[in-house]
């Protein structure tokens, strides 16, 4: 049974571009899943039934690698998504500090979405970004040598982001 | 504190600046000289350039490059290469600038590199956290494709073909382990395989595989351009070249540092990162990627080269250097690194699965004031004494990632005994009573509360 594409319905030639570079279809099931987060925010049972009948897998095949890497969503998450280091380098340099500001003064709590649905955050380990610490990841960008003043200012522009597609959708 | 002079660098001269050396800014330099010269050598001549300068692998292990190379099996095609740029040992975070600063001197390595093991097709697997290194990679290989030094025909030659797949990951460390790498690469979940049989024999695909590190990779056109000697300028015993040391933790100034592998890690900790910071003491160092054994303040005055480490009993591993001064709490930290491995076995051998989770609980349940008398033999029959293959851990599973998840456990009890035995007879932990920060005074790190763990 193959799902209609619906969350991957405008990507259709994006992803046989992507399946066309590697020896095996099966290759892209990373590629298409991030095609996956990047539309819909987070990988839905849905999303695997689309991904599994585009590369002709079944979809547990596909859950079976969902569930495997972190980085997928299983569940929604808000539309700014906090993975916060709290290995070593990072957690000695200040990660507790950073979550306490965040949830105190941003109103934003561990494995929780606001109630806006603008933010949420979850720990993570180490992203690689040692030198920086402490340091999180902003949806997909690294954000490095955390202060409460870079807090404040990271919130802010993702409120005016937040702010001008509302304002563009009226 | 003694000024350092400025030291000569290659891979990255610029690294303050972090800026991308777009296609236009390399040619200009004389970039893709050394491809079209490796075109006209002889592949067997590129892999013995490569042997005589003595690179090692920069990923973790030190394994010779040009030896690794030689194992492929003759007349098997198609051959594929892979460049390992999961970069998830914590503490490392030095190919991240190699990829967003210099993407086409690792382009260019990789054209050389595919020539030499006659491969056609080269993946860079990069972390999913890299996002940005990601898209510089594929910009870049796009610029390279269209001015024909990637794709069919590279360079105008006939019949001489290379391919370049930017591959991301998505977020598993495990993912860094070379066989794990190809089996996420198929499209499966990060599992590592048995070995033998080695990837360069059965790899990606089931066809011969050179897995190399980013690093690793990029040295390579130097090599060919300047010569074996050149790259045995820096020399310490059989550690060669100039390597990037990521330093991070308590010093006043963490990076990234290009450095002779003569540099001692007291030069590199006081000299090059200003020392510990808020003029606070070194407690302990981890001088090699969080699986290494730790070095206390009176063995650091050591080269860092893979055999200088080695002598004082631990890794160079992944040149990552972890500083954490006097007010960190060995317990609490080793907690922290088990607590990482605990997450990242895959699963699949039940001595890494369950013994790296009990570490974990013994390791917290220690820190948070319960520790029972039994428990440093228990840690010890688990982890063993930080040798390989001793204890119920290290080598004894599948792959290397058990070892890291033993390895510290034996060392730091080893260093710091007296303090692990101090937390289980008093029930409690000295660094949270003086609440030496804000996080140690509060105990845990934020992802405990979430563990089911009960604290005591
Ligand atoms: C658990 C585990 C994690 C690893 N992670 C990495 C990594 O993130 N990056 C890397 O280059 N090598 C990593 N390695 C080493 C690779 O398996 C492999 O040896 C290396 O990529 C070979 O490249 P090199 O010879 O150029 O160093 C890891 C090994 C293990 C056992
Ligand atoms: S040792 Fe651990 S990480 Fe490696 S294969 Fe076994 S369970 Fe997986």
């Amino acid at each position: 049974m193959t799902a209609m594409p619906e969350i991957l319905k405008d990507d259709a030639e994006e992803i046989e571009r992507l399946i066309g570079k590697y020896p095996s279809r099966r290759s892209a099931m990373l590629p298409l899943l991030w095609i996956v987060q990047r539309r819909a925010g987070w990988v839905s049972q849905g999303a695997m039934e689309e991904v599994a009948g585009i590369l002709g897998v079944t979809v547990a095949e596909v859950y079976e690698v969902v569930s495997f890497y972190t980085m997928f969503q299983q569940k929604p998450v808000g539309r700014f998504h906090i993975a916060l280091c709290d290995t070593l380098s990072c957690a000695i340099c200040g990660t507790h500090e950073i979550a306490a500001y965040l949830a105190e003064k941003h109103g934003i709590e561990m494995r929780k979405v606001t109630g806006d649905g603008l933010f949420s955050m979850e720990p993570v380990e180490c992203i690689g970004a040692c030198a920086n610490a402490p340091a999180l990841l902003l949806n997909e960008d690294l954000v490095g040598d955390l202060t409460p003043a870079g807090i404040d200012a990271m919130i802010e522009e993702c409120r005016r982001k937040a702010g001008a597609t509302a304002a563009a959708a009226r | 504190m003694p000024e350092v002079a400025e030291w000569e660098r290659v891979l990255l001269p610029d690294i303050e600046k972090n800026e991308t050396e777009w296609l236009a800014a390399y040619l200009k330099k004389g970039g893709y000289d050394v491809a079209r010269k490796a075109l006209d050598m002889e592949p067997e001549s590129i892999v013995a350039q490569v042997k005589e300068s003595g690179l090692r692998g920069r990923g973790g292990a030190g394994f010779p490059t040009g030896m690794k190379w030689s194992f492929l099996p003759k007349g098997a095609f198609p051959r594929y290469l892979a460049i390992n740029a999961d970069e998830s040992e914590p503490g490392t975070c030095k190919d991240r600038p190699l990829m967003e600063q210099r993407p086409h001197t690792l382009i260019e390595g990789i054209i050389c590199s595919c020539l030499a093991i006659e491969s056609e097709t080269a993946f860079i697997y990069i972390r999913g956290e890299y996002y940005k290194s990601a898209k510089v990679m594929e910009k870049a290989v796009a610029e390279a494709y269209a001015e024909g030094f990637l794709g069919a025909n590279i360079f105008g030659r006939e019949g001489k073909r290379v391919d370049i797949v930017v591959h991301r990951g998505a977020g598993a460390y495990i993912c860094g382990e070379e066989t794990a790498l190809l089996t996420s690469l198929e499209g499966y979940r990060g599992y590592p395989k048995l070995k033998p049989p080695f990837p360069a024999i059965s790899g990606l695909y089931g066809k011969p595989t050179i897995i190399n590190n980013v690093e690793t990779i990029i040295n390579v056109p130097y090599i060919l351009k300047n010569g074996a000697e050149w790259f045995k300028k820096w020399v310490h015993e059989r550690t060669t070249g100039l390597r990037l040391y990521s330093v991070s933790g308590h010093v006043r100034k963490p990076g990234v540092y290009e450095l002779p592998p003569t540099v001692t890690l007291k030069e590199l900790i006081h000299d090059y990162c200003g020392g510990i910071r808020n003029g606070h003491d070194l407690k302990f160092v981890i001088p090699g990627g969080s699986s290494v054994p730790w070095l206390k303040p009176d063995q650091i005055d050591i080269p860092m080269s893979h055999e200088g480490v080695a002598a004082a009993g631990s890794m160079l591993g992944s040149s990552a250097v972890m500083v954490c001064d006097h007010t960190v709490c060995p317990v609490w930290a080793l907690g922290n690194l088990s607590h990482f491995y605990k997450h990242e076995s895959c699963g699949q051998c039940t001595p890494c699965r369950e013994g790296s989770s009990w570490l974990y609980k013994i390791v917290r349940r220690i820190e948070a004031g319960g520790g029972q008398p039994g428990d440093l033999d228990t840690l010890y029959s688990l982890a063993g004494e930080g040798t390989p293959g001793s204890g119920m851990i290290s080598g004894k599973s599948i792959c290397a990632l058990g070892d890291a998840a033993a390895w510290p456990v034996g060392s730091a009890i080893k260093q710091f005994r007296e303090e692990f035995e101090e937390h289980i007879e008093t029930g409690k932990c000295p660094y949270r009573e003086r609440k030496t920060s804000y996080w140690m005074a509060n105990g845990g790190f934020v992802n405990e509360s979430f563990d089911g763990m009960p604290v005591p």
